[in-house]
């Protein structure tokens, strides 16, 4: 067996040393991961300015939309306002009193003993209205109460067919001092005054209730 | 094989270069951006629905203006109804010539007092008195029938008739109106 001297020992071992020096080892794997940090920082960095751009987009926009819808919310506002007071208008045309028909019926069932020497009416409330109505006058007839009495029940049927809720009461009813001529004849005379009531319209429906939270 | 003490140092330095790099990287660099990417998202995000919602009340304000000729057909009616100028200045003249026009010679309107509506802002209400110290019953009627008819602002809310002692065929009238002029 030949034996073999090897004579560079010392520098072989020396590049072996040095071929696994743990701080090059480290660097380059530190390089390696470098590169792969760059890389992905890269990828991020671009993933980033594609994210800014739209959110750049989206910014304009909104800054575009704003106060357009702003000024339509204004506008909104304003034109429900004008819709809502015409619609107030229209209820309200709507919803007035005619005195002219009331005048008619009672016109119709005042029969020719009675003489209406004075008629005062008043409306009032809102929604579901009230009107007042007081007739005094004169009714003469063999017997003047009964015709007093025929003319309150007249009134009475005359406008319930029309109005809600009528009531006709004598306020006053009492003998007349003084006698009337009716068809050639002196008649008997009684005063009275009659208290008429009735409604109109729609009760006020109530405002939603308050939820408690 | 068998570590040196010097390759030991530079193990340990190449370890803590590592994690140097490592925690560099990740709380420097790469933490912030996304963090950045993060917010800007969330941003974005909460940009869509408030474009939605500008958008559609652009849409809906479209809409409303263009039925708003139709809403408020009403209103502006009633506006060209109303004359301008001051109220007292020209409602007794009207009513005079209106009961004129209805065979009432004389009529005569003054003003009782007035309220705002909190409904119909714009708008306020005037109280009136008419009083036709002669009038006959039946032609007394049809005015106000024409009255009610043909001033549709205007509201009877009060009547009073009397007969008058003198004159038994006439009768003295009193109405109370109430009108509605602009503000």
């Amino acid at each position: 067996m030949a034996l073999r001297l090897n004579l560079y020992h010392e520098v072989l071992k020396a590049k072996a040393l040095k071929r696994r020096d743990p701080l090059k080892i480290s660097v380059y794997g530190i390089s390696g991961l470098l590169a792969c940090f760059a890389f992905y920082y890269f990828f991020q960095l671009v993933r980033m300015h594609s994210i800014s751009e739209q959110y750049g987009k989206v910014k304009w926009e909104f800054d575009q939309l704003e106060p357009q819808a702003k000024a339509a919310k204004k506008k909104e506002e304003e034109l429900n306002q004008l819709a809502s007071a015409s619609a107030q208008v229209v209820k309200r045309i709507e919803g007035r009193f005619y005195w002219a028909p009331l005048l008619a019926e009672l016109s119709q069932a005042v029969p020719r003993e009675v003489q209406i020497t004075r008629l005062g009416g008043e409306i009032t409330g809102d929604g579901l209205r009230r009107c007042a109505l007081q007739v005094d006058g004169l009714a003469a007839g063999t017997d003047p109460r009964r015709v007093a009495e025929d003319l309150r029940t007249a009134i009475a049927d005359k406008l319930s067919p029309k109005y809600k809720n009528v009531t006709s009461t004598f306020k006053t009813l009492e003998d007349g001092s003084e006698t009337v001529m009716l068809d050639g004849k002196p008649v008997n005379t009684a005063t009275f005054a009659i208290t008429v009531q009735l409604y109109v319209g729609e009760e006020k429906k109530a405002g939603p209730s308050r939820v408690k939270k | 094989m068998k570590l040196g003490k010097e390759e030991i140092q530079k193990i340990v330095l190449g370890g803590l270069l590592m994690l140097g790099v490592i925690y560099s990287y990740f709380d420097l660099l790469l933490g912030p951006l996304t963090k950045r990417a993060e917010q800007t998202q969330v941003s974005i995000n909460a940009l869509g629905p408030e474009i939605a919602n500008a958008k559609a009340q652009i849409a809906k304000s479209h809409q409303m203006e263009a039925d708003a000729p139709k809403d408020t057909l009403p209103m502006r009616q009633v506006e060209a109804m109303i004359p301008e100028g001051a109220p007292v200045a020209w409602f007794p003249t009207r009513m005079t010539e209106f009961f004129k026009k209805q065979n009432i010679d004389k009529a005569s309107t003054r003003m009782t007092g007035e309220s705002v509506d909190k409904d119909m802002p714009g708008f306020r209400r005037i109280a009136w008195g008419v009083d036709l110290p002669k009038v006959e019953f039946v032609p007394f009627g049809q005015a106000v029938a024409a009255l009610e008819n043909e001033e549709p602002l205007l509201e009877i809310s009060a009547m009073q008739i009397d007969s008058s002692r003198d004159d038994v065929e006439m009768q003295h009238a009193f109405l109370t109106v109430n009108n509605l002029v602009k503000q």
